[in-house]
């Protein structure tokens, strides 16, 4: 019966229901359903989503789903944003680029965040895909304004070009002049990160001017304030903004020309920016504050009376990202003028200072928490809190789907009992029911994480640091969280045996990170050994793991689900080829021995994410210098193009292979360098 | 070395540790080797576990978790406030990269660290050792120089950290 239905449905009536369904997760749903509905899905999804770019290889995802248009990847775990995670690591986006290059001539839109992009990946992007529309870099790494001007010059439909938070190297400002003169598709438009001594200020204005869908505009730190006005003036129809450097000597032409322009923006909506605020020009914005839905504050060092001012023009806003100048009575006014918001991030002035340098405590988000009703997301670092308070806010506001807070100090009890923060997170969880992501932090014991066993069923991300007394707390998390997804760890007292006993949770999970906790390198070798679908990396920059008793404590723990295998070979290859820090591949591979057949897997694996590399010589047989002569590897990663040679034999001991890469690939950078 | 490890198979959910946990003690059920005792001794006495909290005092590495571009923003931005001369990565319109290049005598690549997550001559050289692949004991063999305005070399350490 349930047969016939299936294919009574021709097949572009199913591809047409299918096109409704974007989301990722429906669309994974439907495609699980039965052989035929995962034949017409993958034929039709149009936007393809790895959480993990480890944890698929380029290769598979581009033979199941032939036709995508938009592709977003994710690289480094979260901790990476922390300097936890070692330059090297990996998350090279090259390689995707290089598949998709060979594969889909109309690729559209490439979502990237925390990868390392390099300027021959951007020139790749350039030349490959001559409908690329859409770029956006998230926290990402490895290239030049060279790069960007190869994508400015060669990319006629490019509408967005968003580098939010992301390292680049400026070599050039005149990166903004290859955008050709008949360009005008441009609508997003963010460079807040770049750096640069100088942005050529008349080719952005020609840019901006012509470019009449522009949308939303981010400008870097180095554009002056007064340069603002005229921006603003070519782009009108501007929904987000954000400004330079905010600062200027204080002159009335000035700020009336800038008042004047933002009166003239109707639509905006957004602004950010707002670097080395002078206070005396904010009123400029005062004529768009009303219609101000998000708002971000978090680089402006005003303090809290002009952040009051400020707020209380702003009673639509939804997003307020704000440094902690704004105080307790800036919160309690912002609780009483913004009803709307939905979002808010208090980010620290002086995170490394030991006293506290305002007036910023648990009162704020306690104000916040019962001021406004909308309240869903919540990131707020300060200095003390009491179990009382996180009840009273768990209480006030049970639709908390992301909550976060950073109490400074490390295991900070509750400042009114000295007690651990235990019920407090406690009632967070048990109250917010739709509760997806929390970060914990203060004083806490194995109890907390009883807690969030019992009560958190819809927690996707966890992340904690300094907390727990045994096991038992990793226990009840992997346990317990039926929706986890995500949990990064540090600093915490846990050990084997939660790790081991619940292994099959790992593989539920898209990964889980531990770092400085008491993981034991024999544990990890064993839940390699028995996990075979989860990659189980271990990064220690003390040296190889076994040059010191299995038992003692990695320092830090990678471990994640993968159908591609492990990865080890490249990054810890290329890792070597660059003389970056000593990562003992016999050690980090931790499911192969080493008879046979590791030089044809490292081939197929490099081959797999390195499309350069030349055919396969017969291994038996062949005299290694030959073999060495015949292989010639095309590494493209961060740095630079080297060209390096991999040596081939069955070397029984790791350092010695090792020596032997060091001295060749010497030879030949050496060589090519000159 | 026997280890007694144990690997839990058992689906995800299914509480098949409820009732060894509860125990108190449970640690002493466990015979790995006869160095680690309850998680506290075993924990702390470990000598390669101490390292991990060498950096409790100032200096933890990520902590509090405020991301690197963000403070160097911020740290930028603060400096300007309090003086006007500036070392390079600050004042109005400079570049805001805090990247300096580092190279050992020996090797051929250079390398890159950003100087602004650092605050002291010790994290530093900490962290070039690692990068450079030296080991602890060859520290001292190492010196740290600079090159100043004038194109001179001259030892860091002479010089105070700011």
């Amino acid at each position: 019966m349930h047969k016939k239905m299936a294919f009574s449905f021709p097949d572009e009536v199913l591809e047409h229901v299918f096109s409704f369904i974007q989301s990722d997760k429906d669309r994974n749903a439907v495609s699980m359903v039965c052989k035929s509905w995962y034949e017409i899905e993958r034929w039709c999804r149009r936007k393809v989503f790895v959480g993990n770019c480890y944890a698929v290889s380029p290769r598979m995802v581009i033979r199941r789903f032939p036709e995508f248009r938009s592709i977003e990847l994710k690289g480094k775990p979260h901790f990476a944003d922390f300097n936890l995670v070692p330059d090297g690591w990996g998350g090279y986006v090259f390689p995707w680029i290089a598949e998709m290059a060979g594969a889909y001539p109309w690729l559209e839109e490439i979502r990237l965040k925390r990868m390392v992009v390099t300027d021959e990946s951007l020139e790749l992007i350039a030349k490959s895909f001559k409908n690329f529309k859409v770029l956006v870099l998230s926290s990402c790494e490895g290239f030049s304004t060279d790069g960007l001007a190869a994508i400015a010059a060669s990319c006629k439909n490019l509408k967005e070009l968003d580098l939010r938070d992301c390292e680049v190297d400026d070599l050039s400002a005149h990166w903004l002049s290859h955008f050709p003169e008949t360009y005008t598709s441009l609508v997003s438009l963010n460079i807040s990160c770049l750096g640069s001594d100088e942005v050529s200020f008349s080719a952005l204005e020609r840019l901006v001017g012509r470019c009449t869908n522009l949308k939303t505009l981010r400008l870097n730190r180095a554009v002056p304030l007064d340069k603002i006005a005229n921006i603003l003036r070519h782009a009108p129809q501007l929904v987000e903004f954000g400004t330079g450097t905010y600062t200027a000597d204080v002159r009335p032409d000035v700020y009336s020309d800038l008042a004047g322009a933002f009166s003239s923006c109707k639509e905006l909506k957004s602004l950010s920016g707002f670097w080395d605020v002078v206070p005396d020009y904010l009123p400029a914005i005062y004529p768009v504050c009303s219609k101000l839905t998000s708002l971000n504050l978090s680089y402006a060092t005003i303090q809290s009376p002009d952040l009051i001012k400020l707020v209380s023009h702003c009673p639509n806003l939804q997003r307020l990202l704000v440094l902690d100048y704004i105080e307790d009575s800036g919160l309690e006014v912002l609780a009483s003028s913004c009803k709307d918001l939905q979002e808010l991030r208090v980010f620290p002035s002086d995170p490394f200072g030991a006293e506290p340098n305002v007036s910023l405590t648990e009162r704020g988000l306690v104000a916040v928490s019962l001021g406004c009703p909308k309240l869903q997301s919540v990131l707020y670092f300060c200095r003390r809190m009491s179990n009382e308070a996180l009840v009273t806010i768990a209480r006030n506001r049970p639709n908390f789907t992301r909550f976060r807070l950073c109490i400074i100090e490390p295991k900070t009890a509750d400042y009114l009992t000295l007690e651990p923060l235990d019920v407090g997170f406690g009632a967070i969880v048990q109250y917010c029911k739709d509760l997806r992501r929390l970060s914990l932090s203060g004083l806490l014991t194995d109890r907390v994480f009883e807690y969030i066993g019992t009560y958190a069923k819809k927690l996707e991300m966890l992340s904690v640091a300094f907390a727990g007394d045994s096991d038992l707390g990793l226990h009840h998390v992997l346990s317990g969280c039926e929706s986890l997804r995500k949990l990064e760890i540090r600093d915490c007292p846990f050990g084997d045996k939660a790790l081991l006993a619940n292994a099959a949770k790992l593989e539920t999970m898209r990964s889980l990170w531990m770092s400085s906790c008491a993981v034991s390198f024999a544990a990890c070798k064993l839940l390699g050994q028995k996990m075979p679908r989860l990659n189980v990396e271990v990064i220690d920059e003390r040296g190889p793991p076994d040059s010191r008793p299995e038992n003692c404590p990695v320092d830090k723990l990678y471990i994640y689900r993968s159908i591609a295998g492990p990865r080890f070979w490249i990054e810890a290859f290329m890792r070597n080829l660059l003389g970056f820090s000593s990562f003992d591949l016999k050690n980090e591979c931790l499911r192969h021995d080493w008879s046979g057949n590791i030089i044809w897997r490292l081939f197929k694996a490099l081959r797999a994410r390195l499309p350069y590399v030349s055919p396969l010589p017969e291994l038996s047989g062949t005299p290694r210098n030959e073999l060495i002569k015949r292989w010639k590897l095309r590494l493209l990663c961060n740095q630079s193009k080297y060209v390096g040679c991999l040596s081939c034999s069955h070397y029984t001991s790791m350092q010695l292979y090792r020596q032997e890469l060091d001295q060749t690939i010497h030879a030949k950078v050496l060589s090519k360098l000159e | 070395m026997c280890m007694e490890l144990q690997l839990g198979l058992a689906p995800p959910g299914s509480d098949t540790w409820s009732r060894p946990l509860l125990k108190l003690g449970l640690y002493e059920d466990i015979n790995v080797n006869s160095k680690k005792r309850g998680f506290d001794h075993g924990y702390l006495e470990d000598e390669f576990s101490a390292a991990s909290f060498k950096n409790y005092e100032k200096g933890l590495v990520g902590w509090p978790p405020v991301k690197t571009w963000r403070r160097k923003k911020l740290r930028c931005q603060v400096h300007n406030h309090m003086t006007a001369a500036e070392n390079g990565c600050c004042g109005g319109r400079a570049s805001n990269s805090t990247y300096v290049k580092v190279k050992m005598e020996g090797v051929v690549i250079a390398r890159k660290i950003d100087i602004s997550i650092h605050q002291s001559f010790e994290t530093l050289t900490t962290t070039l050792m690692t990068m450079f692949d030296i080991f602890d004991e060859n520290r001292r063999s190492f010196k740290l120089t600079y090159q100043d305005k004038e194109g001179d070399w001259l030892i860091a350490e002479d010089v105070p950290w700011r």
